[in-house]
């Protein structure tokens, strides 16, 4: 157990003792060693399971939604995930008092994408160091500089630090740098449209429509979506060019004002298919027109649920 | 250049034109390659709605409301504006041309002015090689 | 008796074969394999270790099939696929076998569905053995193997540059009649290869008496635990190369019914018209999964619905894993059924 795990284990334990939480949402030990499973901690007992690692794929705020307004939810918090819960609250999703968050300053994750795609699926287990990642097989050991392996969206991460989180544990990172995550979608919109659209339909078109994209997005907590409508259909039900590009445009565009960037739908997804390009730039043009960032705070509304008559000269006439 | 008429959607909130004899233009002479779409309000227009449009095979879509202040419902044409604008450069942003999304927010004197616009834009689409990137449906049904 | 396919040789094969079959291989797409056509010009993905990670089951269920067009006045016009023979080349024997499974669902004695037939029927399976199964593999636990043979035609055995080629029916024989038999040194040589592969995997859980386990413990409140974690995502039964779920839909756009993969895990798969979902929670749907492969595909056809290919298992994004489920039904007791 690092030592992170246990100063963690042994605040969780208090929470759960002194009946603080209902529940506590974090991660345990899954066979597989590249998804640590998102777990719901009632008990203190249960805490022997208890892990957390730069292998904890998900966003867990994509689990408040699931929950009455009046349960009392402990969570283990990431910057992007302290972000993701401020908005939750701003939509009403969950009570702030009723969420207690234990905050870690992020060292960022490492994709499983990345790793399988470079060291194969023998791998039997993954551990970490501070700036290594060793690859276990049956037979010998590896090593990868950490760096090379952490998601897109880790690299780019603007705010590590949890923002409002009730209790930090670990030291605070410095700021990641705002023109860093700027760079990539401006390099994108520098492409004329022809590439833009090439790159888009070869990403959309591997798309097989599981949906975990949506199911791991804390904001897709929508009921029904779009896609799932019957009558009226908005878009085609089948894997067409159609079908597939919709949804990717759709989905995204929900996101606008919304999205925290965590890149939990892109780490969910089973075909490797990017799509943090297209809500990357959806952030960025909430940052340029309206000056939002999603989740820096749990009062101010995004941009489309709020309108302004100031921006009355903004657009074309 | 498109070897025949541009096709255009117009996305026309029921309450923008003022004149009479403007809605009785849009509503019984929009030349054959403007599809109309009434709308009780561009608030009403959902982004899947321009989507469809696009998907259809749409060369370019029009949207024409209220200005602000002027809303029927008040603020209907306010969140519409900042969703739809922003609809517009994401569409862009994966390859359907910016200039293919137009908004015409229409005012008291601006009689006629519906006509013109749209004239404009044909023209203006004219110039442009078919709309390729998105449409999925092209020699979709019209019946 | 075995034959020999050198390495080098397989280009050749693949584009003889061209001429009269459609042939599908692994190639890589992005990053990982995939089944795409070739004609023996395009770079294959078979030295890989692994297996794809789309199922070639999508080769005869097709995620999205048009069944018919119809037109506003006239008659429907269903659309059942015209193929040419086809070969699937580099099948593993867990998705073989899972084919195999397939055509007791759509091949049956009273009632074939005319659109995997007509793919099945024209398609042979060849076959590539697993010499380094993945840790997530668990095809010994059902009643399968690294070398299976389960639904093919051919089995390869990959020896560094020659393939052993094992035909196992009439078809495979045809399209290696031209390669000379092996040596008794390379059969053997295959051979080890072929269990030092299968002491590779471990065995995952007991199937033995886990039918009757599930069965009376339909109640169960690991299925609720299980369920938290649960994304209710379409990744473990989409990947799933015996999941064969589909639903029909009317495209009114284009004028076609067309039906497309669907799954227990969504929420949608059992909500009726009326808005009352047998399966409202995902407690229940997790169920599904899982009872149906370990237990109902045995009440129905009297064989485990899984063939360990263990896709679910690296996919899930939860790290949900199958195999550790069924571990913990192992461990519970059956009840004894009274009478
Ligand atoms: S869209 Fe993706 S990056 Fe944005 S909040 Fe959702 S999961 Fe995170
Ligand atoms: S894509 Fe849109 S409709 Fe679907 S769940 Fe997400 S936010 Fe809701
Ligand atoms: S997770 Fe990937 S494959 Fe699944 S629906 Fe989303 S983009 Fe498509
Ligand atoms: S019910 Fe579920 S597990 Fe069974 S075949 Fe259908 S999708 Fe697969
Ligand atoms: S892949 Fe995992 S998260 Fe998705 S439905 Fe299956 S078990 Fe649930």
């Amino acid at each position: 157990m690092t030592d992170l795990e246990s100063k963690l284990t042994a605040e969780i334990a208090n929470l759960l003792d002194d009946k603080k939480v209902d529940v506590f949402i974090a991660f345990k030990k899954a066979e597989s060693p590249l998804h640590p499973q998102p777990a719901f901690f009632t008990e203190s007992n249960q805490l022997g399971d208890f892990v957390y690692n730069s292998l904890c794929q998900n966003n867990l705020a994509a689990f408040i939604p699931r929950y009455p307004l009046s349960a009392r939810i402990g969570m283990v918090v990431r910057g992007c995930e302290n972000r993701a819960v401020n908005h939750l609250v701003v939509e009403k999703q969950h009570a702030r008092e009723n969420i207690f968050m234990i905050g870690v300053p992020c060292e960022g994750l490492v994709d499983w994408h990345k790793l399988v795609n470079r060291f194969g699926e023998e791998m039997i287990a993954v551990d970490e160091a501070k700036d290594e990642i060793m690859i276990s097989y049956r037979d010998r050991q590896i090593r990868a500089p950490r760096q090379e392996l952490l998601h897109d969206s880790c690299l780019r991460c603007v705010h590590p630090n949890p923002l409002s989180a009730d209790v930090t544990i670990g030291e605070l990172k410095p700021e990641g740098d705002p023109t860093l995550a700027r760079t990539e979608v401006a390099a994108f919109s520098a492409l004329d449209n022809a590439a833009r659209h090439a790159w888009f339909r070869k990403e959309a078109e591997r798309c097989i429509r599981c949906y975990a994209c949506r199911e791991a997005c804390p904001m897709c907590y929508c009921t029904e979506c779009f896609v799932d409508h019957g009558v009226p259909r908005w878009t085609e039900s089948t894997v067409s060019p159609a079908g597939m590009r919709a949804w990717h445009i759709v989905r995204a565009f929900h996101q606008a004002g919304r999205c925290v960037s965590c890149g939990a739908c892109e780490r969910a997804c089973p075909m490797d298919i990017k799509m943090t390009y297209l809500t990357e730039k959806l952030n960025e043009d909430m940052r340029t027109k309206y000056q939002f960032e999603c989740g820096m705070d749990d009062k101010t509304q995004p941009p489309f649920a709020a309108f302004n008559l100031d921006d009355k000269n903004r657009f074309e006439l | 250049m498109i070897d025949h008429k541009p096709k255009i959607i117009l996305f026309q909130c029921q309450w923008c034109l003022y004149s009479a004899e403007d809605q009785t233009w849009v509503d019984t002479q929009l030349p054959v390659n403007i599809h109309l779409v009434k709308v009780p309000c561009t608030g009403r227009i959902n982004t899947l709605y321009v989507l469809n449009a696009v998907q259809g095979g749409a060369d370019g879509v029009m949207i024409s409301g209220c200005l602000p202040e002027q809303c029927h419902f008040k603020e209907g044409n306010l969140g519409a504006r900042r969703q739809l604008d922003q609809f517009a450069d994401f569409l862009d942003h994966i390859g359907y041309e910016r200039n293919r999304v137009r908004f015409t927010w229409l005012d008291l004197q601006d009689r006629g002015r519906i006509q013109r616009d749209l004239a404009q834009f044909e023209a203006d689409l004219t110039k442009m090689p078919k709309s390729e990137a998105l449409a999925t449906r092209v020699g979709g049904h019209h019946d | 008796m075995s034959q020999i396919l050198p390495k080098k040789n397989l280009k050749q094969l693949l584009s003889n074969w061209a001429a009269s079959y459609e042939i599908y291989a692994p190639q890589q797409l992005e990053k990982f394999a995939h089944f795409m056509p070739t004609n023996g010009s395009e770079l294959l993905y078979i030295d890989e270790q692994h297996n794809t990670r789309f199922p070639p089951k999508a080769l005869f269920l097709p995620q999205s099939e048009t069944l018919m067009k119809y037109t506003r006045f006239g008659a429907a016009q269903e659309t059942i696929p015209e193929s040419k023979p086809r070969i699937v080349f580099g099948i593993r024997p867990c998705d073989a076998k899972a084919v195999d499974l397939l055509n007791l669902m759509f091949l049956t004695e009273k009632d074939s569905d005319p659109y995997y037939q007509a793919r099945r029927k024209k398609t042979a399976l060849i076959g590539i053995g697993c010499n380094i199964p993945c840790p997530s593999c668990f095809c010994t636990t059902v009643e399968s193997g690294p070398f299976g043979r389960q639904g093919m035609d051919a089995l390869l055995t990959d020896l560094e540059d020659i393939y052993l080629v094992r035909t196992l029916t009439q078809t495979g024989k045809t399209l290696f009649a031209e390669y000379p038999e092996a040596t008794e040194a390379q059969e053997a040589e295959a051979k080890a290869v072929q269990q030092r592969s299968l002491k590779l995997i471990d065995p995952a859980f007991e199937t033995k008496g886990l039918k009757a386990k599930l069965d009376s413990n339909f109640e169960n409140a690991l299925w609720q635990k299980f369920a938290d974690s649960c994304l209710g995502c379409g990744i473990c039964t989409f990947l799933c190369p015996t999941c064969f779920c589909f639903d029909i839909a009317d495209e009114a756009q284009r004028k076609e019914r067309v039906r497309n993969w669907d799954t227990c895990m969504f929420r949608t798969y059992s909500l009726e018209a009326s808005q009352h979902n047998p399966r409202p929670t995902r407690r229940e749907r997790t169920r599904q999964r899982v009872m149906h492969k370990f237990s109902y595909w045995l009440d129905h056809v009297n064989k485990i619905g899984c063939t360990g290919c263990g896709r679910c298992v690296r996919y899930c994004p939860v790290g949900l894993d199958i195999r550790a489920m069924l571990r913990e039904f192992n461990q519970l007791e059956a009840e004894v059924a009274n009478g």
